[in-house]
C-alpha cells in the first residue's frame, strides 16, 4: 500500500518542483527567441508569433566576439578541475587512509581557501602575476583556477573518501600494493561519482567565472568566455536585452550539456557496497 | 619502494601542471605588433566604435587600438590603479576627471598633455572652456575621449497626441508634465541605480548655478537652505508622481519608445541608444535644452561631462600613446568618434551628421549657455557615494530630506578635512 | 585492479592491535605527506599569500596609488562605528539562516525522493539546470522577474493573488527575502547531487537487512540513510555556511546593496568600500573581519562534525 502511494507519489512531488524550478529557464528562453522589435517588458510570459532565437544568438555570437574565447575557456574548464580533483583526492588519501599526522589542521587550512573573498585577492593577485611574468598567460590562468577550485574538491574528496571502510586499505597492504597503487587503483575508481560531481560542478564554475578572467588576463586568446559575453551588457549602453538573454543562453549550452551526459554516472546505482 | 612511488606522486602532480601549461601558448610576451597602443576601457560596450575609429587612425596616423574592455566600472578603476604598480603601465586609458584624475596625479602617475592642449586650442580644436576641467596645478593632464551635454529627449508622438511643445521655460515644462499626467502618461524617466543624482543636479544647477558649484568644491554645505528647498521641490514632483517607476529596470530608451514615458533627462550618449531600438532622430525622438527653474538667472545651466583619455607617466609606449591622444583630438578622429557613437563631440569642428546633434554642438558654446561639470565628476568619490546612496533611497521613499542631507554632509566634512 | 578490488572488508581482521596501527601509521608519514603536498601548496601560494596583502593593507590608509600609511586599528575602529556596518551583519545572518535552511532541505528532499527511482536523474535535472546557466543570463531573467510590475507581479495578478503591487527588490526585508530565493533557486540542485553522492555511497547490506526486518519510509530514513549520510550533509552545511556569510554576486547583480544600502551584506560593504569609494584600507578591514569570522564558524562546525565521525 505504501509502496504504492510512494511510487506516485514521489515523482509527482519531483515533477511539480522541477516545474516550478522551470519557470524562469522558460522566461529566459521565451525572451531570447522574441525579435528585438517585439520585446516589451510587460508582457514577459506570452511568446510572440515569430521565433529570432538564432538570429539573436547570432548576434550575440558577432557582437561579442565569442569565437576567440571558445578555445581558452574550453582548456581552463576540463583541465583546472580536473587537476584540483586529483589533487584534492590526494590529500583526502592522505588524511584518511594514511592518517596525515595533524590531518584536521592540514585539512582546515586547505578548505580555508574558500574562506577569503575572491574579490579581496584579485588585485594582490594581479600585481603577483605581473611580477611572476605569468599575467595573461594560459599558465596563470589555470593556476588560479585550479587553486579556487581545490578547496572544495579537497572537502568533498575527503569526507567521501572517510566513508570507505579502512579495512580496503589494510587488506590491499596485506595484498602487497605500494599507497601509490592503492590510491590509483583501488580509492580512485571507488570515488567515481564523487569525482565526476565535483569536475562536472567545478568545470562549469571555471566555464562561467567573470571575475578572474578580467583582472588576470588582456589577450584575446588568453581571455575566457564571460568577459567577452558581459560586453554585451553595460551601465554605458549595451545591445538589446534579447541578444544578452540568447548570447546567455547560447553559452551556458555546453554546461548543460555536461550535466546531461554524466546524469548516467549518478543513476547507475554505483555503491560501495559492491567491492 | 613506498617511497619511490610518494616521490613519483608528487613529481606527477608537477608534471602534470607543466602539462596544462604546454596546453596554452603561455604567451605572455604578446609583444604589441609595431602600430598599435594598448588601449583600456570601462566602455567595453564601445568597442565596435573604438574600432571604427581605430580603422581610421591606422591609415591616416599608422596606429592602431589593442581594445581592451572593461564591463564593470568598478573592477577596472581597481584594475588600472593597480597596473601603475607593475610593468604593464596603461598606454591610453579612459578615466573620469574631478578627483579621480586628482588622485593620479597627486602621485606623478599620468603624463601631462600640455603641449597638445596649447596646439589644440590654437587650431580651434578643443574650447578654451574645456581646459579646466583637464586642468591639475598648473599642467593639463589626458585629452577629452568624449564629451555629452545632459538634456531632456522625448518622444515625439506623445508630444504630438497631447499637443504640446517643446517647453521654452519651467513653468512651460511643468505644464507638459501636468497635461501628460492627466492624460495618464508618466512624464519623467525614473533609475535608481547609477543615476540618481540626475534631477538633483538639474533642479539645483537650474535654481543656484553658484550654489552648485559651492557644493562640489566643498565651499558649501549640503544642509544649506537653498540645497534643502530643491529636495523639497524634488520630493514634491516625486510625491505629484512626475517619474516613473524606480524599480522597473527596462532600459530608458525601450521606456521610451514603448511610451512608458515621455521624457528622459539624459546625457547625449542616450540618442545612440535610442537609434540602436530603431527610433529616429527629429522623426521619432528629439530633445530640448533644459530650461532653469529660476527664470531670473542670465544664462542657462547646462550640464555637461566628458571623460579623459590618459596616458601613463612611465608607459613603455607613453610617446607613441601620447602621438595617438594629440591625434584623437582632431577633426577627422572627432567627426570619426561622433558619428560611431551617434553622439555630439567637443571639437566643434567635427562634422556631426545628426541635424539635431549638430545644432547642439554649435549651440552649446553660445553665450547664453552656463556650462556645469556633471555632478558624477565634479563631486568628489567618496561624497557621491554616500549622495548616489541617499538619493536612491529618496526616489523609492520620498520623505523629509533632512537626515539624507546630514548623512552627505558627513561624508563631505571627512573628506574636505582630509584634504587640508 | 580486479585482484585488489576482490579484498573485501569482511575478509580483514576487524581490529588491528594499536600497536601495528601506530607502527603503520608512523611508516606512512612520509607518503601522506607527499599526497597532501601539493594541495597546501597551491592553497598557500595562490590564496593565502594574496590574502596577507590584504590583511596588511587593512592596517593602513591607501587608495590604491601610492603607497599605504600605516593607522594601526583605525579602520576596524571606523567599521564598527558605522551604523551601515550593523545593517549588513544583520542582512547577512539572514542569509545564512536562509541558505542553510531552504536549499540545503530542498535539496535532501530531492534527493531522497529521487534515489533509487527510475530515471531519477532526469527527474533532477530541473534542478540543475539553473547552475549551468550562466550568470549574466541568470541577473537578467531574474531582474525581469522581481523589478516592479515584473514577470511575478504579472504572475500574481493574472492569477488573481494579493501581491502584484509589491515593490520586491525596493523595500528591506523583503528584498533580502527574494534574493534569497533566487539563491536557492540556483543552489538547490546542486545539494541534491552532492546529497545523492552520499546517499550512493550507502553500503546495501545493512539497507537491505533493514528491509527484511520491516524497516521503510521515513523510520528507514531517520535511522539508516540520515546517520550514513552524515559525511556528505557536513559537506553541504560546510558550504552553504561559507557561501552564504560572502554572498556577494546576486546582491551585486540585483540591488547593488540598495536602495539606500538597505540590502547590503559584509561582502557587499567590502566591495563598496574597496573598488566603488577606493578605501582599501577599510575595504580590507572588512574583508578581514568577514574571513575571520567565515574561518570561525567553519572550524566550529567541521570540527564538531568531523571528531565525531566514525573513523574505521
Amino acid at each position: 500500500m505504501t509502496s504504492m502511494a510512494a511510487r506516485v507519489l514521489r515523482p509527482a512531488i519531483l515533477l511539480i518542483l522541477g516545474l516550478i524550478w522551470l519557470v524562469p529557464v522558460y522566461l529566459l528562453v521565451v525572451n531570447a527567441a522574441k525579435p528585438a522589435a517585439r520585446y516589451a517588458s510587460d508582457q514577459v510570459w506570452r511568446p510572440v508569433g515569430e521565433f529570432a532565437l538564432f538570429d539573436n544568438i547570432q548576434e550575440a555570437w558577432e557582437l561579442a566576439g565569442l569565437a576567440d574565447a571558445v578555445t581558452s575557456t574550453l582548456i581552463y574548464s576540463v583541465v583546472a578541475p580536473a587537476l584540483a580533483v586529483l589533487i584534492g583526492a590526494a590529500i583526502g588519501f592522505g588524511i584518511v587512509a594514511l592518517r596525515l599526522r595533524h590531518g584536521f589542521f592540514w585539512f582546515v587550512l586547505v578548505f580555508g581557501g574558500t574562506v577569503f573573498p575572491l574579490q579581496m585577492i584579485l588585485m594582490p593577485l594581479f600585481v603577483g602575476y605581473v611580477e611572476a611574468e605569468i599575467y595573461d598567460s594560459r599558465l596563470g590562468m589555470l593556476a588560479i583556477y585550479t587553486a579556487i577550485t581545490l578547496p572544495f574538491s579537497a572537502l568533498v574528496m575527503r569526507n567521501f573518501l572517510g566513508g570507505i571502510a579502512h579495512q580496503v586499505f589494510e587488506a590491499a597492504v596485506m595484498d602487497g600494493a605500494t599507497t601509490w597503487r592503492i590510491f590509483w587503483r583501488i580509492y580512485l575508481p571507488m570515488s567515481t561519482s564523487a569525482l565526476v560531481a565535483v569536475f562536472i560542478l567545478q568545470a562549469t564554475f571555471v566555464w562561467n567565472d567573470l571575475l578572474l578572467g578580467l583582472v588576470l588576463s588582456q589577450s584575446d586568446e588568453v581571455r575566457p568566455l564571460m568577459t567577452a559575453l558581459t560586453s554585451l551588457q553595460n551601465t554605458y549602453g549595451g545591445s538589446q536585452l534579447v541578444t544578452v538573454l540568447a548570447g546567455g543562453l547560447l553559452v551556458s549550452l555546453p554546461t548543460v550539456v555536461l550535466f546531461l551526459s554524466t546524469q548516467r554516472i549518478f543513476s547507475r546505482g554505483l555503491n560501495l557496497g559492491q567491492f | 619502494m613506498r617511497l619511490r612511488y610518494s616521490g613519483a606522486v608528487a613529481a606527477l602532480a608537477a608534471s602534470a601542471l607543466v602539462l596544462a601549461a604546454c596546453g596554452g601558448d603561455g604567451d605572455d610576451e604578446a609583444a604589441e605588433a609595431p602600430g598599435t597602443v594598448a588601449f583600456y576601457t570601462d566602455k567595453a560596450a564601445w568597442e565596435p566604435q573604438f574600432l571604427e575609429v581605430s580603422d581610421v587612425s591606422e591609415s591616416s596616423l599608422g596606429l592602431g587600438l589593442d581594445f581592451t574592455g572593461y564591463s564593470d566600472a568598478d573592477q577596472y578603476s581597481a584594475f588600472i590603479r593597480q597596473a601603475f604598480r607593475t610593468d604593464e603601465k596603461p598606454e591610453l586609458f579612459t578615466w573620469h576627471t574631478g578627483s579621480e584624475l586628482e588622485d593620479l596625479v597627486a602621485e606623478g602617475l599620468v603624463a601631462p598633455t600640455t603641449d597638445i592642449w596649447q596646439a589644440a586650442i590654437d587650431n580651434g580644436d578643443v574650447p578654451e572652456a574645456m581646459r579646466e576641467y583637464f586642468t591639475v596645478g598648473e599642467d593639463q593632464y589626458c585629452v577629452p575621449m568624449n564629451a555629452a551635454y545632459w538634456v531632456m529627449y522625448y518622444n515625439k508622438a506623445i508630444f504630438d497626441e497631447h499637443g504640446l511643445a517643446e517647453p521654452t521655460s519651467w513653468a512651460e515644462l511643468m505644464t507638459a508634465a501636468d497635461t501628460l499626467l492627466a492624460a495618464g502618461v508618466t512624464p519623467f524617466y525614473e533609475t535608481n541605480i547609477l543615476f540618481s543624482f540626475v534631477w538633483f543636479q538639474t533642479l539645483l544647477a537650474g535654481t543656484d548655478p553658484e550654489l552648485y558649484n559651492a557644493l562640489s568644491s566643498g565651499e558649501a554645505s549640503y544642509t544649506d537652505p537653498g540645497v534643502v528647498e530643491v529636495m523639497n521641490q524634488w520630493r514634491g514632483m516625486l510625491e505629484a508622481g512626475y517619474f516613473g517607476d524606480p524599480g522597473d529596470q527596462t532600459t530608458p530608451q525601450d521606456q521610451l519608445k514603448n511610451g512608458t514615458v515621455a521624457m528622459i533627462n539624459f546625457g547625449t550618449f542616450l540618442s545612440g541608444q535610442l537609434n540602436s531600438v530603431d527610433m529616429v532622430s527629429g522623426t521619432d525622438y528629439d530633445f530640448f535644452i533644459i530650461p532653469n527653474v529660476n527664470a531670473e538667472l542670465p544664462q542657462t545651466s547646462l550640464i555637461f561631462e566628458t571623460g579623459p583619455m590618459c596616458t601613463a607617466e612611465e608607459a613603455e609606449n607613453r610617446d607613441t600613446a601620447l602621438q595617438y591622444a594629440d591625434w584623437w583630438m582632431s577633426e577627422e578622429a572627432q567627426t570619426a568618434w561622433a558619428n560611431a557613437r551617434g553622439d555630439v563631440s567637443f571639437n566643434p569642428k567635427a562634422l556631426v551628421n545628426d541635424e539635431q546633434l549638430a545644432a547642439l554642438n554649435e549651440e552649446a558654446s553660445a553665450e547664453s549657455y552656463l556650462l556645469l561639470e556633471r555632478y558624477f565628476e565634479a563631486t568628489p568619490v567618496p561624497v557621491l557615494a554616500a549622495a548616489l546612496d541617499g538619493f536612491s533611497a529618496f526616489v523609492t521613499n520620498p520623505g523629509d530630506p533632512m537626515p539624507i542631507l546630514e548623512t552627505i554632509q558627513a561624508e563631505a566634512d571627512a573628506y574636505w578635512s582630509s584634504q587640508g | 585492479m580486479s585482484g585488489l578490488a576482490v579484498a573485501a572488508p569482511e575478509q580483514t581482521p576487524e581490529h588491528p592491535t594499536a600497536a601495528s596501527r601506530r607502527r603503520r601509521r608512523g611508516s606512512y608519514r612520509w607518503s601522506a605527506r607527499a599526497f597532501s603536498l601539493p594541495a597546501v601548496l597551491v592553497v598557500a601560494v595562490l590564496l593565502y599569500l594574496p590574502f596577507l596583502w590584504t590583511t596588511w593593507i587593512s592596517f593602513t590608509e591607501y587608495n590604491g596609488l601610492g603607497s599605504p600609511s600605516w593607522v594601526g586599528l583605525d579602520n576596524y575602529r571606523d567599521m564598527f562605528a558605522d551604523p551601515n556596518f550593523t545593517t549588513s551583519l544583520r542582512n547577512t545572518l539572514i542569509w545564512v539562516v536562509g541558505t542553510i535552511t531552504v536549499p540545503v532541505s530542498l535539496g535532501l528532499l530531492i534527493a531522497v525522493l529521487s534515489h533509487g527511482m527510475r530515471f531519477g536523474s532526469w527527474f533532477r535535472l530541473p534542478f540543475l539546470i539553473p547552475y549551468a546557466i550562466s550568470g549574466v543570463a541568470v541577473g537578467v531573467v531574474w531582474r525581469f522577474v522581481l523589478q516592479n510590475g515584473g514577470g511575478l507581479s504579472q504572475a500574481l495578478d493574472a492569477l488573481g493573488l494579493p501581491g502584484a503591487d509589491s515593490r520586491w527588490l525596493l523595500d528591506a526585508p523583503m528584498n533580502t527575502l527574494v534574493m534569497i530565493g533566487a539563491a536557492a533557486w540556483q543552489q538547490t540542485g546542486v545539494n541534491a547531487l552532492l546529497f545523492v553522492i552520499g546517499l550512493q555511497s550507502i553500503p546495501r547490506e545493512p539497507i537491505e537487512a533493514a528491509k527484511l526486518d520491516g524497516a521503510s519510509g521515513w523510520r528507514m530514513f531517520r535511522h539508516m540513510h540520515w546517520p550514513m549520510l552524515r559525511p556528505l550533509t557536513t559537506v553541504v552545511v560546510g558550504l552553504s555556511l561559507v557561501a552564504s556569510l560572502k554572498t556577494f554576486d546576486i546582491i551585486w547583480v540585483m540591488t547593488k546593496g540598495g536602495p539606500g544600502r538597505n540590502s547590503e551584506t559584509l561582502a557587499v560593504t567590502m566591495y563598496e568600500e574597496t573598488f566603488v569609494t577606493s578605501a582599501y584600507g577599510a575595504g580590507s578591514a572588512v574583508a578581514v573581519f568577514l574571513t575571520v569570522v567565515t574561518f570561525i564558524a567553519a572550524i566550529t562546525y567541521l570540527r564538531r562534525q568531523l571528531s565525531t565521525e566514525r573513523t574505521v
